[in-house]
This record gives C-alpha cells, sequence and structure tokens, in this order.
C-alpha cells in the first residue's frame, strides 16, 4: 500500500520536502551520535522541532524510519558508486572509476557514509540491502568475473580480494573522517595519495 | 485514510494480544501497529474515518491507557 498517497489524497496535506529532508538529516545524525538502540522517535521530533504525531504519519514506527532513510540513501550511494562504470571495462579502469566515485560519495556525504558503517552490523543491514543491491551487486560480480576471464585479475577468494581492491581506499577514507592516521597524526585526504595508492592495488592484484 | 496517532501503555505481548482482538473486528480499521521500541508505545491506526475519539474510548474502556498524540 502507497500510504503516501493516501495521506495526500484523504488529508490534503502536502508533503514538505523540507521537513522531510530535516528528518532525514537529523535521524542519521542521532543514530551516529545514540546509535541505534539509543535513537527515539521523541529525540528525532525534537531535533526536527515538529511532534512526534506528525513523524508517525510518515513513518511506521522507529524501524520503518531507519529502513527507509537507509533505502533511500543507499539507493543514492549505489547509483553514485556506478558513475561511469561498466563491468565490461578494463580492470585497472574500472577499478579507478570505483576508486574515485566511492570517495567522492564519501567525501560529499560524510554523514551518509558514517550511517552505513554504522548500519552494517545491524538487524536492519540485510533488508536494506536487499532492497538497494539489485544491479549493484550482479554488476561488480560481472566486473570481477571478465577481469579474471581476461587474465587482468588474479583469482582470489572474495574477502581476499575485496580486502585488497577496497581496504586501502576506506582506510584512507577514515583517516580524512577522522582528520588523523596511524598515531594521531594529522591527514587531509589527497587524490595524489589515493592514486598512488591504487597504483599499489593494481600491481597487487595483477595476475 | 486518516491515520490517527496515540500514546499508550501497551507494552506487554498479552496486551497487544488483546488489543488486536479489539481493533481487528473494528469496522473502521484497515491496519495498525504499536512502535514496541517507542517509550511511548505509539499505537498507528490507517483507519477509513476520522474516528480518533470512538477509537480512543473503545480502547479505554478495555483498561488501557490510550491518549491522542497531537498532530
Amino acid at each position: 500500500m502507497n500510504e503516501r498517497s493516501f495521506i495526500f489524497v484523504s488529508e490534503m496535506r502536502i508533503r514538505d520536502t523540507n521537513k522531510e529532508l530535516s528528518v532525514k538529516h537529523h535521524a542519521m545524525e542521532l543514530l551516529l551520535k545514540d546509535g541505534f538502540d539509543g535513537f527515539s522517535m521523541q529525540k528525532l521530533a525534537k531535533a526536527c522541532d515538529i511532534s512526534v504525531g506528525t513523524l508517525y504519519i510518515y513513518y511506521k514506527n522507529k524501524e520503518d524510519l531507519i529502513i527507509r532513510i537507509g533505502i533511500e540513501e543507499g539507493k543514492r550511494m549505489m547509483k553514485a558508486t556506478m558513475k561511469n562504470f561498466s563491468p565490461d571495462m578494463p580492470f585497472a579502469a574500472g577499478l579507478k572509476v570505483q576508486w574515485e566515485n566511492r570517495s567522492a560519495y564519501w567525501l560529499k556525504n560524510k554523514q551518509a557514509s558514517l550511517f552505513f558503517e554504522n548500519i552494517k552490523h545491524t538487524h536492519y543491514a540485510e533488508v536494506i540491502l536487499n532492497e538497494i543491491s539489485d544491479g549493484f551487486r550482479p554488476t561488480m560480480q560481472q566486473f570481477v568475473k571478465n577481469s579474471i576471464a581476461k587474465k587482468e585479475l588474479e583469482f582470489l577468494s572474495f574477502e581476499s580480494y575485496w580486502s585488497v581492491a577496497f581496504g586501502p581506499l576506506y582506510t584512507l577514507l577514515k583517516f580524512e573522517q577522522n582528520g588523523k592516521s596511524v598515531g594521531n597524526r594529522p591527514y587531509k585526504f589527497s587524490k595524489k595519495v589515493m592514486y598512488q595508492t591504487l597504483e599499489l592495488v593494481l600491481k597487487a592484484l595483477k595476475p | 485514510m486518516h491515520i490517527l496517532i496515540f500514546k499508550t501503555n501497551i507494552e506487554t505481548e498479552d496486551a497487544r494480544k488483546e488489543l488486536g482482538s479489539l481493533l481487528n473486528s473494528h469496522r473502521s480499521i484497515i491496519d495498525w501497529n504499536i512502535d514496541k521500541e517507542d517509550v511511548d508505545k505509539v499505537l498507528r491506526i490507517e483507519s477509513e474515518l476520522n474516528n480518533t475519539r470512538e477509537i480512543m474510548t473503545t480502547i479505554n474502556k478495555a483498561g488501557f491507557i490510550c491518549e491522542e498524540l497531537p498532530d
């Protein structure tokens, strides 16, 4: 059932996009601050300066809210990750596009990126991933399969491949998030360092 | 369709079942759920009618706290 359209038709309640964006922003902020257990609809309503009743008009409950925000933002993230990418690309070029897209999304959407880092280990993750990874997972799998077939990529277990192919990138992005690298050294993300690191990753993954 | 939002004291599985038998047999109610994880145990009802008062009275009569949460 599409409850949004029902609301619109029967109560003549016109959806307020700004309000919805505010809810999304504050929800992610509170979820990061208080964790998934500490998050409540009251705190969210207060942060958005709306009544709890209004919040429940848009969302059925806390779980519905977290999942719907996760799906919406997740779809945006997947779309950003797939920009200018094709599974038929040569491995080096394809991985470069992936690194560029993922770092660009992360740097532009720090709050959402952290939200996804945190949601990974909750029971919400499965529902959200099922909704958003249609197309994404098969495309990435095809990319790996093609690259192995073309002898551009070493045949490895998935975990081994992923940790080498993307682990270094996310390490750099987490340094950026904290503003510090190992041993509290001040750190600022740079494309130069990203490309240097990518070169090493490509070298390592060559058969 | 109208969305009616209430604050309740319905916490236990038994209380939810009792409420369920009241609401499932109600002619105007399309769907309902309780936010178990919320401190206000918010009851959210999708109703064909804007019958907040009537539903509140029905639930109160069954011995539960049920107050309207302002829109």
